[in-house]
């Protein structure tokens, strides 16, 4: 018929008991490695396919309950000791619940994973900052707004102090900049990242002077 | 006998003009024919289209018929995996195609690009189509009702994967932040150390020659820091006098790197301790 039943015929070997797919002369040249990357793609998704009703993807609506019930529950238990002064503590449940959300299935929506991993990541940047781990908040902060710009003036006001903090002033006037032009002056939280920005200036006019 | 050979003439010449004429005529049409086919396709080979067919066909490799008769070749499930992951890459090359149709055809009419390649991007559109088409059908095979939400799920997966690896790449700036960070904070501490040597190295001789002299020599060593920035640095250099020790490392911003910053920052705390 057409050009759509040409194929190109590939050295694929199906193992009979894991039903993993591999290549059955594996070799080292480039196009192989590419070939081998994807078939432990399609073996990873073929695992989680397993778990799923009659094998295939569900509708990305509505979710399955379990995942969302245990990242909540590993927050919430970070949350708790995180009030307790116990932040090394927090940050690590922090970072479970984070593998957790990151975890998901794929075919699950895009947008609930953003929004959980961008609490999730505000969370635990807060956490690193109350060790005074500067480094590991700012990664931290980055990645909650890069997950979600509008309406987490807290990651953009805690990336912005990281970087006070680390004395890199251009960078953080850039960053509360930012911050500041995505959630408006007048939001709630925009007072605050005024106030960050005008230490940011500050500290800039001292550096300039010394 | 000399007629046969004078009507031979003109019908070999007849035959060698069309003969030639068929020859030249059949050459380029098949020449045509291989230049419009070999075209460069628009995209690569379609790995993950090629891994679903190989699959389809793929035979057991051993011929005990008595295995081949317990288990098809392939699993439903590894055929499905591989045909969601099909629909991913389709769904990437469709976005492509979209979004480079309506630079290609504004470069087309404005003369800036040959009919070459918009003619391998037309074959292209018509290929994912059909694509397309085909993998919905497939789906519909399998389970049916899957070809409505293939696509879907398929769309979700690629933005949860093209998220999860902006997180990765996000992530992977900690080791070289950190790095840097340690260097920083140590570049801070050994030039904080030497000013504070410099400084016990000034004052420990003025000490030893008359003690009542020694207060005066801290300043007189630095004779233009504290005058020029005494009166802009008192209001916070109060603060960072006191807690010096523990700042230095942890929050060196207002050291900044800067030998002076240090300086001031340890006449002060000198100077307060007096």
């Amino acid at each position: 018929m057409s050009s759509i039943d040409i194929y190109n015929p590939l050295p694929l070997h199906l193992d009979p008991t894991s039903k993993a797919i591999t290549l059955s002369h594996p070799t080292t040249s480039t196009a192989t490695t590419a070939l081998a990357t994807e078939l432990t793609a399609l073996n990873t998704l073929h695992r989680a396919l397993l778990e799923t009703p009659s094998q295939i993807p569900p509708p990305p609506l509505p979710i399955n309950p379990k995942r969302s019930a245990q990242i909540t529950k590993l927050r919430d238990s970070a949350n708790a000791a995180y009030r307790k002064n116990h932040f090394g503590d927090a940050a690590r449940l922090y970072g479970y619940a984070i593998d957790m959300a990151l975890g998901r299935p794929g075919w699950e929506p895009v947008t609930l994973a953003r929004d959980e991993l961008a609490a999730l990541y505000a969370n635990r940047a807060q956490a690193w900052m109350s060790q005074r781990l500067w480094v590991e908040g700012l990664v931290d902060a980055r990645c909650s707004v890069e997950s979600k710009a509008v309406g987490n003036v807290k990651a953009w006001w805690r990336g912005g102090k990281c970087l006070v903090e680390m004395g890199r002033w251009e960078e953080a006037g850039r960053f509360v900049e930012r911050g500041l032009e995505i959630e408006g002056r007048e939001s709630e939280g925009g007072k605050e990242l005024v106030g960050l920005l005008g230490e940011v200036r500050e500290g800039l006019e001292r550096k300039k002077r010394v | 006998m000399v007629d046969w050979l004078s009507l031979a003439v003109p019908f070999a010449y007849l035959g060698v003009l069309l003969g030639s004429l068929a020859t030249f005529s059949s050459l380029y049409r098949k020449r045509k024919a291989t230049k419009a086919f070999s075209l460069e396709p628009w995209f690569p080979a379609h790995v993950q289209r090629d891994i679903y067919f190989n699959l389809l066909h793929l035979d057991p490799p051993k011929d005990s018929g008595s295995k081949e008769k317990k288990s098809p070749a392939v699993p439903e499930s590894v055929l499905k995996a591989a045909l969601l992951r099909r629909a991913i890459e389709d769904i990437k090359r469709v976005m492509q195609l979209r979004s480079q149709k309506q630079a290609l055809a504004m470069l087309l009419q404005r003369g800036s690009v040959g009919d070459d390649l918009w003619q391998r991007f037309t074959r292209a559109e018509k290929e994912m189509e059909e694509e397309v088409r085909d993998v919905v059908a497939e789906a519909n095979a399998y389970v049916p009702g899957w070809g409505q939400t293939i696509f879907q799920s398929a769309n979700e997966m690629l933005n949860n994967d093209l998220y999860r690896e902006r997180m990765e790449k996000e992530q992977a700036k900690l080791e070289e932040e950190r790095k840097w960070w340690e260097k920083k904070k140590a570049n801070t501490q050994e030039e904080f150390m030497k000013e504070l040597d410099a400084e016990a190295a000034n004052a420990t001789p003025s000490r030893k020659q008359s003690e009542s002299s020694a207060p005066a020599a801290p300043a007189a060593a630095t004779p233009t820091t504290p005058t020029a920035t005494s009166g802009a640095a008192t209001p916070n250099s109060s603060t960072p006098a006191i807690k010096t020790p523990e700042s230095s490392s942890g929050a060196p911003p207002s050291v900044a790197g800067s030998s002076d910053d240090d300086g001031v920052l340890v006449e002060a705390d000198e100077q307060g301790k007096k």
